[in-house]
């Protein structure tokens, strides 16, 4: 008997609020099912997930920024900035972009950076006067910058897979990390120009340097200052791995939060813990059922039967990088970038070579529309993690991320039709 | 006998709450004191990174059956805002029994892997076989299953814990 009939009963459900893992189980559960696979897989896929050591800086990262959310460190940093930049207009939209896009670079994972970044910015954001949709969509939109910077996880996934591939052009992962910045820094700019335009009423009061309030606010904030060196000269030092890195930094914010500034007692703990790891839990169960489903498409061939059909129809390189764009975008949303990368970069890549295309180039603009993909609506996963994250309804994470999302779609369109971007240092 | 039945809910979320934060902070220390042995003394504990794995496992699954404690999981959700408020709860009773459902045959068939991984009887870490670190699968998944069962037939009165989830704030509209 053939039960695809509830694959659109399922897709219907999931508009009207199915749980999102229950949307991803049932289409796996039926896609196993009409193939006569042993539902078992499924576990099988689940326990997979401890295959990826990385994983572990996602509880361990959470629960640091929670900690840091719990108490006062988002004021103390922004006391700081103020002190040291408030002359500067726009200096925490600035630092904001900078901090998601560095810690995004060595997390790869995007859904860590909202998850403990943004519980640090979207405080201090509308503390210091932006208007809460703006810091929403900020701190979402920030979530997936820097995936094109060193040394970003999926950057070098993508050389790996490439190198495989056996092709005519090499690809290094040394050309791939030089060929992210520019175009890191074109979405930078592109993002401090629209905030700049869209907060020019904000009224944000101007602050004359102070050297008394900076020398009382670096002293305050003097704890959380090593953070970012801990973390950076533990990775680059090789004493430890980003998932390591992870360990650290909440031991240190444990130990700084509980013993230190007191501001989190112990008993405090279960009730931080049962908060954050609710939020992790979400995301694993995603990610674990997801791995399910991704291996059954993979095994029923559709991603390849689509591309081929693709191919039949598009001629020209520019028309192939819309649709490209298009299908990457789309992709994206529906996909984590690790499965869409081990799916669609072995096709991809030949097809484009075959358009004109370089690989290190179009290995950017995969990786650019991936990272739109993350809050393309309705279902880029930054936009649930924020709307978990911040308790906010996920049409509110709509509204929010829509202006951000056209001013980088225009800065990705820039990234793919004018390739010495990414090309200009290396080529 | 109400009173009783409360009693021991209440001391299951507490259990629940308790091996949440012990994993957590098991992961915390495991993961510091391995890097202390090696950049220290040149050493390591030979189990630490499977372990590590196992623990993510676990709080994962525990974190996940607090978010349906809550009912906190991701959901897409663009168009029940649309409809009237009983259609609205029916549609909701409708995908929650499926989630039930779903969640049930996954309990089920998780027993029936982790019955053959018995059988193999391969060790994961230490002297911890593979098949105990994957009984969390059925558990959690009976569990959840449990809740989006009981929301799924929970009276109307109850079904809208947080007015939140529903009509965005004054400053989005």
């Amino acid at each position: 008997m053939s039960i695809n009939f509830l694959i659109p009963v399922v897709l219907i459900l999931a508009f009207f609020g199915m749980p999102l893992f229950a949307v991803i189980l049932s289409l796996a559960l039926i896609g196993f099912y009409s193939s006569g696979i042993d539902l078992s897989v499924i576990a099988i896929e689940i326990f997979r997930l401890t295959n990826t050591p990385l994983l572990l800086a996602l509880p361990l990262f959470t629960l640091a920024g929670y900690l840091l959310s719990h108490g006062n460190t988002s004021k103390r940093l922004v006391r700081l900035s103020r002190a040291l930049l408030g002359w500067m207009p726009g200096e925490l939209v600035v630092i904001s972009l900078f901090a998601c896009a560095f810690f995004t670079a060595f997390t790869g994972a995007t859904g860590i950076t909202i998850v403990a970044m943004g519980a640090l910015l979207y405080p201090a954001l509308t503390r210091d006067g932006y208007p809460k949709k703006f810091s929403l969509g900020l701190v979402t939109t920030s979530g997936s910058l820097g995936l094109l910077l060193p040394p970003s996880l999926p950057l070098i996934i993508y050389a790996v897979i490439v190198q495989q591939m056996d092709l005519e052009k090499s690809v290094t992962i040394k050309e791939l990390f030089v060929a992210g910045i520019y175009p890191s820094l074109l979405m930078i700019f592109f993002i401090i120009l629209w905030s700049a335009w869209t907060n020019r009423y904000t009224v944000k009061p101007k602050i004359p340097f102070d050297l008394r309030e900076a020398y009382d606010a670096l002293k305050e904030a003097i704890w959380g200052l090593p953070l970012p060196f801990i973390v950076l000269g533990g990775i680059y030092g090789g004493i430890f791995a980003v998932s390591e890195a992870a360990a650290i930094t909440a031991l240190y914010i444990l130990f700084v939060q509980v013993f230190i500034h007191k501001e989190t007692r112990l008993k405090d703990l279960p009730e931080i813990a049962k908060e954050s790891m609710l939020v992790v839990g979400g995301i694993l169960l995603i990610l674990g059922v997801s791995l399910a489903l991704t291996n059954y498409l993979i095994d029923a061939e559709i991603p390849s039967t689509l591309f081929k059909w693709v191919k039949q129809h598009i001629h020209s390189p520019l028309t192939f990088l819309l649709f490209l764009t298009i299908f990457l975008l789309i992709l994206g949303a529906v996909l984590d970038i690790f499965s869409a990368l081990v799916i669609m970069v072995p096709l991809i890549v030949p097809l484009a070579i075959g358009y004109g295309i370089d690989p290190i180039h179009l290995g950017i603009i995969f990786l650019a529309n991936m990272q739109l993909g993350y809050f393309t609506p309705p279902v880029g996963m930054n936009l649930f993690i924020a709307s978990f994250r911040f308790n906010r309804p996920i049409t509110d994470i709509y509204k929010a991320t829509i202006p951000f999302f056209f001013v980088l779609l225009t800065a990705v369109l820039i990234i793919t039709y004018v390739p010495s971007l990414s090309l200009a240092l290396i080529r | 006998m109400q009173k009783y039945i409360l009693r021991i809910y209440n001391f299951l979320l507490a259990t629940e709450t308790f091996f949440l934060l012990f994993f957590l902070l098991t992961a915390v220390f495991l993961a510091s004191i391995q890097i202390f042995l090696r950049n220290f003394f040149d050493t390591g504990i030979v189990w630490a990174d499977s372990a590590l794995r196992i623990l993510v496992l676990w709080i994962g699954m525990i974190g996940a059956m607090f978010a349906s404690r809550n009912k906190k999981h991701i959901r897409i959700d663009v168009l029940s805002h649309y409809l009237p408020v009983h259609l609205r709860n029916n549609i909701w009773r409708i995908t929650e029994l499926i989630t039930a459902i779903v969640c049930g045959i996954v309990a089920y068939y998780s027993i029936k892997f982790i019955q053959y991984e018995y059988a193999d009887g391969t060790i994961a870490f230490a002297n911890v076989p593979v098949w105990l670190c994957e009984t969390i699968i059925p558990i959690a998944f009976s569990i959840m299953s449990l809740r989006y069962f009981v929301y799924a037939f929970m009276p109307a009165y109850l079904l809208n814990p947080e007015p939140s989830d529903i009509n965005p704030p004054s400053e989005f509209t």
